[in-house]
Parts: structure tokens; sequence; C-alpha cells
């Protein structure tokens, strides 16, 4: 009677055990598009993540946020959202058993360099945070040397200037000994 | 009487400059004011030209109170200070149109070139007043005094610092004015060559007080000028 | 009109000798490097049209008010020292009259001053918000500002007679106005902060700026501020009167 019992349990645990697992990598996935982008410095860009929740029962109360690392060669480090984003975190309210939801994340491009972006999704009652793939980010530098048309003035203006007042000393010198 | 001044006193933080003034100057006298350093010279000078205020007593100036017509007083007189300063960045004719524009609405050029030729500057108009000689400047200062041909005309130490050429220029200048354009001269010196030389009245003043006034000739009497200042400004006389 | 000459002897000044063409040389300069700086630099350009052309404008008015203190520095005090006061006064003209000139040069000064930023404001707030507005209310504050600071100090100068003192409390006195950029946004919300934005007609003028051009609100919103500054105007403007009323040789 022993063995039935403890086979029977086994078969049961080895169930439920797979069904939790299941339940743990599938409950909630997201994604991030585009994968790849190249652009440059300055321009704007934005980000569509896409969460699925892929269990039968809603899910509630979840926060996803987008994250950058600069993956530079030897500049790698996290990035401090501040000047590139205004909203960074999302709170999704709910999404259905096997309902999406569509974020967007706009952002300004402030530095040059290679970057990775993902979006990342915490739902309280996961134990890990549930992250999407990668998308990568290659940003130009443009350099900008007359932006606004701006040296004409900036050269332009001091030297008027002074050749006015040269001027009017010159004439006033011609008179006067 | 072109100046009456009555009990002038005027005190500096609890120092007495002046302490009871009284004199008189007679229209055309080349009135000469001598007295020792801090006698109180410039300061009497700079009340009666309405730069500063008394603080008792009054100054008639051709019968215009200081106190209550003090910008008629300036139009009919003008002054040579003792550290008369320049706008050294302007030339000489520039300097004077710009005085003469600040007593009359409109002034010719050729107003300013006779100044400038009377004084002895002409030729020299279009300089810039930094390249001017101590005696030049002294000339053009002298030049700016008589924009407004002024019925009276203060002068402290005219000669300050002059040659001999200088000075004697300045003497026979000053002459002239008060011979052949009418002008009374109040001068305050040290010079007591300049004294002897230009003027017929004197007053001496010391600590504030006159304390001798009068025909210079009369006053001399058989001795010098010498004598009559320092038996005058003696430590203890008043 | 005597005020008039004194005025023009005073601007003719300015342009003729170091005293004044210097300054503009150098203004002009040091816009120039800014102007390029906010449009070049790889964070700074990056910034908003509007939030550049606040920055800009703000120096402009602080530029304004340094040179209203230190021209008004001289005004008496540098006239006493070179001797040249004491021939003014035996014309007849009233201390008034030669302070009105000199504060009409010192508003001549500030108009030429802003002539020059002219270019400088139209290339760094091009396809900006709020160009035109900045612009007129730069005009409208900086002159009111430009007249504080030079009737304050002439009477400073006037009083004290010596251009070295009167430079030296002026330039701390700038120093007190421009207090209001050393404090952090969170300071300034603090119910100090809040008092020192508004007795400082300088921090009153930015202010101003930062809601006229960064947020778009109307001149119902800075009546109060520009009546403030309005009042610091009057204020120094008696306070000139005051002392040169007073001022002997």
């Amino acid at each position: 009677m022993k063995r039935p019992i403890l086979f029977l349990s086994m078969i049961f645990l080895a169930i439920t055990a797979n069904y939790a697992t299941a339940s743990a990598a599938h409950r909630i996935t997201a994604s991030i598009d585009p994968p790849i982008i190249q652009a440059n410095m300055g321009d704007k860009i934005t980000y569509v993540g896409t969460i699925t929740n892929n269990s039968d029962e809603p899910v509630n109360n979840i926060i996803a946020y987008v994250s950058l690392a600069n993956v530079t060669q030897g500049r790698e480090s996290p990035m401090d959202l501040e000047d590139w984003s205004a909203n960074k975190a999302i709170k999704v309210d709910t999404i259905p058993p096997h309902g999406t939801y569509k974020g967007q994340w706009p952002m300004r491009l402030i530095d040059s360099g290679s970057y990775v972006a993902y979006i990342t999704v915490v739902d309280k009652n996961d134990n890990t945070p549930i992250s999407s793939a990668m998308s990568r980010l290659e940003i130009k530098r443009v350099l900008r040397l007359n932006p606004n048309n701006v040296l004409p003035i900036a050269i332009g203006e001091p030297m008027i200037i002074g050749m006015i007042l040269s001027l009017i000393a010159i004439r006033r010198r011609k008179r006067i000994k | 009487m072109i100046i009456n001044v009555k009990n002038l006193v005027k005190k500096y933080d609890g120092y007495t400059a002046l302490d009871g003034l009284n004199f008189t100057v007679e229209h055309g006298d080349i009135f000469g004011f001598l007295g020792p350093n801090g006698a109180g010279k410039t300061t009497t000078i700079r009340i009666m030209t309405a730069i500063i205020q008394a603080d008792s007593g009054n100054v008639l100036i051709d019968g215009h109170s200081i106190l209550g017509e003090p910008l008629a007083v300036k139009k009919i007189i003008n002054a040579l200070p003792e550290s008369n300063g320049y706008y050294e960045w302007m030339t000489a004719h520039e300097y004077l149109e710009l005085f003469s524009h600040l007593y009359k609405e409109k002034t010719s050029k050729q107003e300013v070139y006779k100044l400038l030729e009377i004084v002895g500057l002409y030729g020299k108009e279009n300089h810039f007043i930094r390249t001017y000689s101590r005696g030049m400047k002294q000339r053009l200062g002298i030049a700016r005094a008589l924009i407004n041909r002024p019925k009276l005309l203060f002068l402290d130490e005219p000669t300050n610092g002059l040659d001999p050429k200088g000075r004697r220029d300045i003497h026979d200048l000053l002459i002239d004015l008060n011979r052949n354009h009418d002008t009374t001269i109040f001068l305050s010196t040290h010079l007591l060559d300049d004294v002897e030389r230009l003027c017929n009245r004197i007053a001496i003043i010391n600590y504030g007080k006159i304390v001798r006034m009068g025909e210079l000739d009369r006053m001399k009497g058989k001795g010098t000028i010498e004598d009559i200042f320092f038996l005058s400004t003696k430590e203890g006389t008043l | 009109m005597k005020a008039a000459c004194i005025m023009q002897k005073e601007i003719r000044e300015s342009i003729l000798t170091p005293k004044g063409s210097l300054w503009y040389i150098l203004t002009s300069m040091i816009l120039s490097v800014l102007s390029y700086l906010f449009l070049t630099n790889s964070e700074l350009s990056l910034l908003d049209q509007g939030q550049m052309l606040y920055m800009i404008m703000n120096f402009i008015t602080a530029l304004g008010v340094l040179m209203g203190l230190v021209f008004g520095a001289d005004a008496f005090a540098g006239e006493i020292e070179r001797g040249t006061l004491e021939a003014l006064f035996l014309s007849p003209v009233t201390k008034v009259e030669i302070a009105t000139g000199k504060l009409g040069a010192a508003l001549a000064n500030w108009g030429i001053l802003f002539a020059i930023s002219l270019p400088y404001l139209f290339v760094v707030g091009k396809g900006g918000q709020n160009l035109f507005v900045g612009i007129a209310y730069l005009a409208f504050l900086g002159t009111f500002l430009a007249i504080t600071s030079s009737a304050f100090s002439m009477g400073l100068s006037s009083r004290i007679k010596s251009v070295k003192n009167s430079l030296i409390i002026s330039f701390f006195i700038f120093l007190l106005a421009g207090s209001p950029i050393f404090l952090s946004a969170a300071q300034r919300g603090t119910w100090f902060g809040r008092i020192i934005d508004f007795i400082n007609p300088f921090a009153g003028a930015i202010n101003t700026f930062d809601s006229v051009v960064i947020d778009s609100q109307g001149f119902g919103y800075q009546a109060g501020r520009v009546a403030t500054i309005f009042g610091y105007t009057l204020l120094s403007l008696w306070f000139l009167k005051r002392s040169v009323s007073r001022l002997e040789m």
C-alpha cells in the first residue's frame, strides 16, 4: 500500500512543480521594438514595449520601465535617463487573461555611443522581474559646426563692433593732432 | 560793491574753517586774498562760487545772494580752482564747447576760437588736452573761466607750477581782462610777487578771520608786502 | 538742455575711450562664446530652445546690471578724484541736472548693450517659443534694472566720494542680487527662498523670464514682480536725488 501512495505522490508533485515552473516562466512576457535602431545625437525615438499576460487570470498593478546601458568599449555603464526620457516607468492597472498591453517610451538621444535598451516588468506576485530581449541602439555623434547659423554672428559681430569703434576713433584723429 | 561777505561761518567736523568772515570787494578791483595754508582761502572761494554752503552768514555777488540765487550768481561769475582737472580725452575746442553749452544755448565757433586766442592757445585747439603742458592747461582753465564773460573771476593759485614766462603771460592776461574787459578779479595766492604786480586791494585771512584789509600801497607804506604778510599772520596775531 | 549736454559728453566718453568701448567689445565676445557653446555643446545644445533663450537673457540682464553699477561708481567719485567735478559745479547747472545727464548716459549704455545682444538672442532663440515676447520683456525689465543699478551706484558714488570703495560695495551688491542662482530649485521653494525671490529685483526679473519664455505665462502673472522691480527703480531714483542734493566738494 505504501508503494502506490508514494508513487502517486511523486507523480502529483512532478505535475504541480512542472505547472508552477510553467506559470513562473510564462505568466508575463515582455518584448521591445524595434530590435535595432541607428540614429543621430539629438534625434527623438520611441520604444514600444509589449507586455503579454500568458496566464488564465488577469494580472494587476504591474510596473514596466525602460532601461538603458552604455556598452561602448571602455565606457560601459548603466545610464541615468533623467535627460533622455520624461516617462521612464509605467504602471499598468490590469492586463486581462491572455491579453497584451503596449506601452510607449519616447526618448531623446542625448549622447553618442553603443547602447542596449530593454523593458523590465515587475509583478509583485512573482519572485523575479521579467525582462525583454535587448534592443541595440547605435547613436552617431553629429559634428555641428554652425548650428542655427551662429558662426557669422559669433565671429562677425565682435569684428564689426571693433571696426566701427576703430573707424570712429580714426575719423576723430584725422581732425585732431 | 561786487562782493559783500557777511559773517561767514563754516565748520568741518568740529574744526572752524571760517569764523565770522567779513569783507567787501569793489567793481574793477584786482583783489588779492592771502593767508597761510589752512587759513580758509579755498573754503571762502568755494562758498562765494556757490559750490559749498556756509553754516551761517551770507554772500552777495553783485546784489545776488548765493543762498537764494545760486544759479543767477553762477551766470555772472566764473573761477579757476586750484586743483582743476580736465577731460583729457577731449580737445581744447571740445572742452570749451561743452562748457559754452552749459552757459548758453548757442556758442559760435568764432567765439571759442577768440577765447583760445586770448589765452594764447590758438592753433592748438584740436590737440588732445592730455598732450598739453601744465602751463597750457592753466591757460585752458582760464579760457573756460572766461567762457561766459564773467563780471567776476575767482582765481585760486593761477600761476602755480608755471615757469617765469608762463607766470608773466598770465599776469598780462589778467591785467588786460581787468583794464580792457572790466572784469573784477579775486585772486587767491601764496605768491607775493603776483600780488605785488597785480593787486590794488588785498585782504589777509588767518584762522578763518580777516586780519588785515585795504589798499595795497597804503598798507605797504615804507615796508614790503612780505612784512605785512608775516606781521599779520604771526602766531597769536588776530 | 543742460542735462542733455552732460549726457552727450558722457556718451561720447563711453564711445571714444576704453571706458565704454572695451565694455562693448568684451560683451560681444562673451556673448559670442556663450551662444556658440549653447548651440554646439553636446549636452547644452540639446536643451530646449526656450531654455537657451532664458539663460542668455539672464546673462544679458546681469551684464546690464553690472555695467550700471561700475559706471555709476565712477560717476561722481571719479570726477572728484580727477578734479573735473568742480568745473561742472561752477557752471549754472544744478546737481540734479548733472545726475540726470549721467543717468541718461547710463541708460544709453544699456541701450547699446541691448542692441549688441539682439543678434545673439535671435540666433539662440530661432525656431523656439516666445522669442519676441522674451525680447520685449528683456527690454522692459532690463531697462528698469539698468536704471536701478545705475542710480543706486551713482548715489553711493556721490556719498562715498571714492571710486574704489564705491566699486567694492557695488560689487557686493551685485553678488547679493545674483545670489538666487546659487540656490537650488528646492531651496528657492522654501519660505526663505521665496522671501529672497520677492525682495530681490534681479531674481524677480529672472523668474519673469522663466515664466514668460519657458512657461508661456501672460502679463497678469508677472504683475507682482514687475511692480516690485518698478518700486526698486523709484527707490533708487529717490536715493540718487537725495544723495546728489547733499553732495559737496
